[in-house]
């Protein structure tokens, strides 16, 4: 398979200081990440896939190098367009899948809604939309203390999807669920991928998202170790 | 992607904003009813004296004796209203603290600083809102109490209207302004929190 190119990492790094010596979570990362592809990001704790997922996510600046989306280096973006960029071109997902728990299911996920500046009906409608399409139907109204941990993660991939993101971006989606429910949300995020055309990048430790991916990157010490074919 | 387009703007609203920091509140009932209940006491406090003093004006223009509140409570009310506002400041840093990683979400879904100042002050401004009015009302009762034997319960009725809703609106306004000076400061910390420690932190 042939992708048009949507994230580059060009020579990433990301050093710390922790206490006068230097830590070096990413350490020279070139990676090309196609549209509608599905990479997972794999390594030992510590080898700097939650930092390449929060660089990819504009959450975090590289002391060196560049992440571009579509073209755009995302380092020399302002607080506003880099805000846009992460409401409107990335959805993310967490471990603990980060529901605000004072709001609704049909509140949670139509709270990025809110920030694209989408009006309060149409947004819900779509909150709506999302929920019942992640198998949601009859919880729309529900806290997230209601609901399991495997419908709080739809939950969470519901609210990615509000504003139509070309990136969705998952940290150990799988990581706080169990076998069966870790499964079904593999397959719900594989099939996004596939029907929506929508670039997935995660990192993880499941063996069954790994399969199920197109490219396995293989991290060590802030750097790919390797690349496989999934 | 162009970058400088007029539409490539984040959104809060200031109906969405209220919304939010309505259901904030509810769902945070006990932290939100002591902040209510610390600006309701400094306000009683303050309206009490205040109205005790404008009824024995009143009292003393309609050819009353002359009665007067002691100059010295001015500053305990001064002080009372200060310890609401460190009161308030000290339980919306824990309520900071408590939502450190629902402020790092927001900010994933696209909130800029100034959504996450305003969702605060929003809560800051109900609070002051409640509180005033119930500092109010008590503070009402508490002044018609200590001046009611002397001058007669009816001394509210004699005080001009116009005089009662400059010193009910005015009261409102400085317990809305006191709770949320009291709040710009947690405010601006959450505002400040790095998305990417603020989703790894750990309660």
């Amino acid at each position: 398979m042939s992708f048009d190119t949507v994230i580059e990492l060009k020579g990433l790094k990301r050093h710390y200081d922790v206490g006068g010596e230097t830590v070096k979570a990413l350490d020279g990362v070139d990676l090309s990440i196609g549209r509608g592809e599905y990479v997972s990001l794999v390594g030992p704790s510590g080898s700097g896939k939650t930092t390449l997922f929060n660089m990819i996510g504009g959450l975090d600046r590289p002391t060196e190098g560049g992440v571009l989306i579509d073209g755009v280096d995302i380092s020399k973006l302002d607080a506003y367009e880099l805000a846009w960029l992460r409401c409107r071109r990335i959805g993310y997902i967490f471990q603990n899948f980060n529901l605000i728990t004072v709001l609704t299911a049909l509140e949670n996920v139509a709270l990025p809604t809110v920030f694209a500046g989408t009006p309060h009906d149409e947004g819900l409608k779509k909150a709506q939309k999302l929920l019942e399409s992640v198998g949601l139907r009859d919880r729309i109204n529900h806290k997230p203390v209601q609901l399991s941990a495997g419908q709080q993660q739809r939950v969470a991939i519901a609210r990615a999807l509000a504003n139509d993101p070309a990136i969705i971006l998952a940290d150990e989606p799988t990581g706080n669920l169990d076998l069966n429910t870790g499964t079904e949300i593999i397959d719900l995020l594989h099939g996004l991928n596939k029907t929506r055309g929508l670039t997935l990048v995660a990192a993880t430790h499941d063996l069954k998202m790994i399969k199920a991916s197109d490219r396995v990157v293989w991290m060590r010490d802030g750097r790919v170790e390797r690349i496989e074919r999934g | 992607m162009e970058m400088n387009s007029e539409d490539r703007r984040v959104h809060l609203g200031y109906a969405e904003a209220f919304r939010l920091g309505y259901s904030q509140l509810l769902q945070r009932l006990d932290r939100s009813a002591l902040n209510v209940a610390s600006i309701a006491l400094g306000l009683s406090f303050y309206t009490s004296l205040l109205l005790t003093d404008t009824f024995y004006r009143t009292y003393a223009s309609l050819g009353g004796g002359s009665l007067s509140v002691e100059a010295t409570y001015y500053w305990l009310v001064a002080i009372a209203l200060a310890v609401s506002v460190v009161g308030i400041t000290n339980a919306m840093l824990i309520s900071v603290q408590e939502r450190v990683k629902e402020i790092g979400t927001m900010k994933c879904l696209g909130a800029l600083d100034r959504h996450i100042i305003l969702l605060f002050l929003i809560e800051a401004l109900l609070q002051g809102l409640v509180g005033g009015v119930i500092g109010y009302g008590v503070g009402l009762a508490a002044a018609l109490l200590t001046t009611g034997f002397s001058t007669g319960f009816d001394i509210i009725l004699r005080v001009p209207v116009a005089q009662n809703i400059t010193l009910f609106s005015s009261s409102i306004v400085l317990a809305v302004v006191l709770s949320t000076a009291a709040t710009i400061y947690p405010a601006y910390r959450a505002a400040r929190l790095d998305p990417v420690e603020a989703l790894r932190y750990e309660l």
